[in-house]
């Protein structure tokens, strides 16, 4: 559509508006983290003027930027104990998006280019398995990890964030491989190649940017999730959903802390994204070979 | 630590760490708490994100000398478990904490045993236990039990008293069963005939006020409820809405709502269940216990009603009410100045006295009437644990007297649950204004355990009636949706006595 | 080609789906289909914690279930929450998908801005909204006492008509930029041509959006509607951490009435039961939506 200056300015000056408004909470939490902890409750509330201090970042992350003074017993293990969880994070995080999306990309093809009988209810029934409260999954997993010794281990908690994201997964990747034509395909069946070569060489290319996003929102909701990783394991790995829940201890919660945790975990995502973001819109705007 | 003994444990784990049996990070640490910086070392050591990690906590090196004997006697008797692996499931207090992140270390280098503890909160331990003990798995070894699950789990434990008789080669020297507070060990480690756990930590309730607004005013500390209460509406009409009165924990559907009303029902004289088993709480006393707090409540915050501890804790750290009647715990990080704003202006007394109150016989369940409402919890080995004697080891450990004065100073705000900790000299030493961590409230705690301390009752279905169906409908009355106190209780009574019969 | 093509239709036809299937139906059976039984099995026992064991008990946990007043206010409660939000995001999702496809310098930073809120474990954005909207500290309550909308006597999220929408906030704030980032997928995906046809014809922007946009969107909308209509219904950390449920029942959902059972009491087979129910509204829901709207895969 076609904008005069006016309208486009209008339009960028409301895009910046709405989306600061919905960014502004997350600045809130972020001040958190850099708050002393007695201005974090301070009426009126602190928004851009504030007394700094890094002492929140040193505890959780046990390092040193001369904030810390003395020793105190830290909320959450304190000293040490942050990083590698920020690091389980992005492992399983990673590991499952990377599975979730390969077994995902092969199904959404087959669902995409081929016919068969109850397509339409196999599809539901995919789409049926996230219907289930997570609650439900967590009690009969918990046993069958027991008995095949996945508890507590990353190979158990990537398959079953893998598995939550699969139904999502499939269908958003189902609609990007239908909007490549399908002429593409038979023309290449015709020359001889194989189903494999093209869904590799011809398909796959076309829907990376439809991909790119699906694994987007596979990273994130394995990222942020919680129910599973608090019953799946023990002591052996966390992620960071779960660890920031040890912030809230039975003398209060640690604001400042679980700011700290919570900003540096936007970070490794927020990195992610923007590596993805890119391929991302132009793969979603070359989705449908519209020439 | 002496420098002779400071130079020995470093060339030791030096020793250790050349030969591979320590992990380089364990290496660092303990050499970091004996005031040597990695730098010194000649080891570069740079964090993820490209922090280089300093000399955190050093201080520590110089603070914490465990006791020679116990550890050497430790270092003996591990011998046969050095190398396995002890796990333990806890909520994020103060003793757990301050184990897992200055003291641990200590008991891993001595035994070789090696201790994984998972902080969580509260209702997410309950959740990890229950999957443990009906799956048997056994991998928690340690578990931490809450003083309202005691009926559950007693039959997933082992009684340390019959451990300590049992096998005195690893009975601890000096561990005097004897040395824990009696009422403690009736309120929070038996079970009818079974001691569930060792007594490891006790919040409970206390008078806590600000000596200034109180002098301000001319208010005496007050020995009644009534007093009390006249107390909170004087700083209220005084300073409100500046300044509340008091302020409370009464957020719908959560526990602390119902720590709140059992204090001020046992201080009416009333009981939750009486001598039949039924629910009691709509008698008369119970009735007169509902007025009051309805009456106490008109001087506290409006937020009260969204808040559990956290937010009543807050309230008080920022300044805003002038008096409360709950945990011990928080009183030592009121007095720091970087979370607090009510640093060295806060004091603590007992409860005030009850109307009337209860004896045990005249409740149902085995509850202790009293307005110092207790939440502590105890230590237990696990029937199903693996290393079972090793885990004994670090139970002893963990309780013994030179331990919890460790926990105590380390501040954070544990209530010990030794005789012999009240009275330690280093404890006394911190009980000072002002600092993180003071200990200048303990007197209190240990009069209000010995004196007026309330427990819960121990019945199977205590989680449900504690967690949710008397919070939850106390939370509707006062959220306006009864008519009177009368048919709160009423209602309340009618489904609590539906869940005990089954 | 295209002729060609469908003169040869056996290619399509000999291909078998099934190896590009399998292993999604391995994982699937292992990790979905199990538990559903398991949960059925569960929900005729109970878990009797003096036995420690799983005892049968029967048609009972069904009976009482339909015969459970916190249930069918959990279920209220559940459904009144899903329809707003459904309709905020979708509303709102849509107007700021349309606002903030553009190709202008800028836009591709304000998108990536704006998944932000997604990187936020939504338990952590409970305690952040529980922060902000806290009776006495809160920076939310603080705004809307200072616009006079609130008063003291009425914390948002202890007054029972409230209190709901507290918890809706958080959620819109999260998932209405979820909404966008498919919407604007979807709408990058758009042919151009109807559009330049339409605007040649001198069709106004809302009747391009209304009879261009919308139509061609269908799938897209159908999609996020199904997704997001489940996550919602599924809905348990905001409430978990906000308001316990309270004040009194009116912010119980049904999966914390689940989870509270489950984990907290350890009725495994009621909390199944519980589940196994909201699993059962949803697939009639999907279904219904699914036939409505004639979505095909």
């Amino acid at each position: 559509m076609v904008l005069s200056r006016t309208q486009r300015l209008l339009r960028a000056f409301a895009a910046w508006a709405v989306v600061m408004l919905f960014v502004f909470p997350i600045y809130y939490w972020v001040t958190l983290s850099i708050k002393l902890d007695r201005e974090i409750f301070s009426i009126p509330p602190k928004v851009f003027s504030f007394e700094t201090s890094a002492k929140s970042y040193e505890e959780v992350f046990g390092i040193s930027l001369g904030f810390e003074e003395g020793l105190a017993v830290l909320p959450g293990g304190g000293d040490f104990y942050m990083t590698p969880r920020l690091w389980d994070s992005i492992v399983i995080a990673v590991c499952s998006t990377v599975l979730a999306i390969v077994i995902a990309t092969l199904a959404a093809y087959a669902l995409s280019r081929m016919r068969f009988r109850g397509q339409h209810h196999f599809v539901f029934w995919i789409l049926s398995t996230r219907m289930m409260p997570p609650v439900a999954v967590a009690i009969p997993m918990f046993f069958i990890y027991r008995d095949f010794g996945l508890l507590d281990t990353y190979q158990g908690v990537i398959l079953i964030h893998a598995l939550m994201n699969m139904p999502l997964a499939v269908l958003l990747l189902k609609s990007f491989f239908d909007d490549i034509p399908k002429e593409i395909d038979e023309a290449a069946l015709i020359d001889g190649a194989s189903r494999f070569l093209i869904f590799r060489k011809l398909v796959l290319p076309m829907a990376v940017g439809g991909i790119a996003a699906t694994a987007v929102l596979c990273f994130i909701f394995s990222w942020t999730e919680f129910l599973f990783v608090l019953t799946l394991t023990q002591t052996g790995l966390k992620t960071v959903p779960v660890v920031s829940s040890t912030f809230v201890t039975s003398t209060g919660t640690a604001w400042g802390n679980m700011a700290a945790l919570g900003t540096a975990a936007i970070l490794p995502a927020f990195v992610f994204i923007l590596l993805v973001q890119k391929n991302l819109v132009r793969g979603l705007t070359l989705g449908s070979v519209k020439q | 630590m002496r420098e002779s003994d400071r130079k020995l444990y470093l060339a030791s784990i030096t020793d250790r760490y050349v030969r591979g049996e320590v992990s380089r990070r364990r290496f660092l640490r303990a050499a970091g708490k004996l005031g040597l910086g990695a730098g010194a070392l000649g080891l570069s050591t740079t964090m993820p994100f490209g922090f280089r990690r300093g000399n955190f906590n050093s201080a520590l090196a110089a603070d914490i000398v465990p006791d020679a004997e116990m550890m050497a006697w430790l270092k003996d008797v591990a011998k046969p478990f050095a190398g396995q692996t002890i796990r333990l499931a806890t909520e994020s207090t103060p003793p757990s904490n301050a184990i897992n992140e200055h003291l641990k270390p200590f008991f891993e280098e001595a035994t070789g045993i090696n201790v994984e503890i998972e902080v969580l909160p509260l209702e997410q331990v309950l959740q990890k236990l229950t999957l443990d003990v009906a799956s048997g798995l056994g991998t928690y070894d340690l578990y931490y039990l809450d003083q309202s699950w005691m009926a559950s789990f007693s039959g997933d434990v082992i009684d340390p008293r019959e451990k300590y008789a049992a096998n005195s080669a690893l009975a601890m020297p000096n561990y005097n069963f004897d040395d824990f507070l009696g009422p403690l060990v009736d309120g929070i480690s038996m079970y009818e005939d079974i001691m569930v756990g060792v007594p490891y930590d006790i919040p409970i309730f206390i008078y806590m006020y600000r000596k200034d607004i109180y002098d301000e005013l001319g208010l005496k500390v007050a020995t009644t409820l009534d007093e009390f209460l006249a107390n909170a509406q004087a700083i209220q009409k005084a300073k409100g809405p500046a300044i509340y009165g008091t302020t409370g924990q009464m957020k719908s559907g959560h526990y602390s709502l119902e720590c709140d009303w059992t204090a001020w029902l046992w201080g009416h004289g009333g009981s939750i269940f009486g001598p039949d088993r039924k629910f009691s709480g709509n008698d008369d006393a119970g009735l007169a216990a509902m007025d009051y707090w309805v009456k106490l409540k008109e001087n506290m915050p409006p937020g009260v009603t969204s808040w559990t501890w956290d937010g009543q804790g807050q309230s008080v750290g920022q300044g805003i009410a002038g008096q409360v009647l709950s945990w011990g715990e928080f009183f030592p990080s009121w007095d720091n100045p970087d979370a607090s704003q009510v640093s060295g202006l806060m004091e603590a007394a007992i409860p005030p006295a009850p109307k009337a109150l209860r004896t045990v016989k005249e409740t149902g369940f085995g509850e202790i009437p009293g307005v110092g409402h207790q939440g502590g919890s105890s230590l237990a080995v696990s029937k199903y644990s693996k290393s079972e004697d090793a885990a004994w080891l670090f139970a002893q450990w963990a309780t013994s007297a030179d331990t919890q004065v460790f926990i105590t100073t380390l501040g954070g705000g544990t209530g010990p649950t030794r005789t012999s900790v009240y009275d330690d000299a280093r404890v006394k030493a911190n009980a000072k204004h002002g600092i993180p961590g003071t200990t200048r409230h303990l007197d209190v705690v240990r009069e209000t355990i010995d004196n007026y301390m309330g427990s819960e009752p121990d019945l199977p279905e205590w989680a449900e009636l504690s967690n949710d169906t008397i919070p939850v409908e106390l939370g509707r009355f006062f959220a306006g949706e009864y008519d009177s106190p009368k048919a709160a209780m009423d209602s309340i009574a009618e489904k609590v006595d539906k869940i005990v019969s089954g | 080609m295209v002729t060609r093509a469908l003169r040869a239709p056996r290619f399509m036809v000999s291909d078998h789906p099934l190896p590009w299937l399998l292993p999604l139906i391995v994982i699937l059976v292992v990790f979905a289909v199990y538990p559903l039984f398991y949960n059925i099995y569960l929900s005729f026992h109970e878990f009797a914690p003096r036995k420690r064991e799983i005892v049968p008990v029967g048609f009972d946990n069904w009976a009482q279930l339909f015969a459970d007043p916190r249930m069918w206010s959990a279920f209220y409660v559940t459904l009144f929450y899903t329809g707003v939000c459904l309709t905020i995001q979708l509303v709102l999702g849509m107007a700021i998908a349309l606002l903030i496809d553009s190709d202008d310098p800028g836009f591709g930073f304000l998108r990536g801005l704006l998944t932000l809120t997604l990187v936020i474990p939504p338990a952590i954005t409970g305690m952040m909204f529980l922060l902000m909207q806290d009776a006495q500290f809160g920076l939310i309550t603080w705004m809307l006492q200072s616009l006079g909308i609130l008063t003291q006597a009425t914390p948002i999220l202890a007054t029972p008509s409230l209190a709901l929408w507290g918890v809706i906030l958080a959620d819109v704030w999260q998932w209405t930029p979820f909404m966008v980032l498919i919407f604007v997928a979807g709408l990058r995906s758009l042919p151009r041509d109807p559009f330049e046809s339409a605007m040649i014809d001198g069709a106004n922007s809302w009747q391009i959006f209304r009879r261009i946009t919308l139509p061609m969107m269908g799938k897209v909308i159908a999609i996020a509607v199904l997704i997001r209509g489940i996550d919602l219904f599924r809905m348990f950390d905001y409430v978990f951490v906000m308001t316990s449920g309270g004040p009194g029942t009116s912010t119980y959902t049904l999966s914390l009435y689940a989870w509270q059972q489950t984990f907290s009491f350890i009725k495994w087979g009621y909390g199944a039961t519980l589940s196994l129910f909201a699993l059962i509204v949803i697939l009639v829901a999907a279904n219904l939506f699914v036939a409505i709207f004639k979505v095909r895969w």
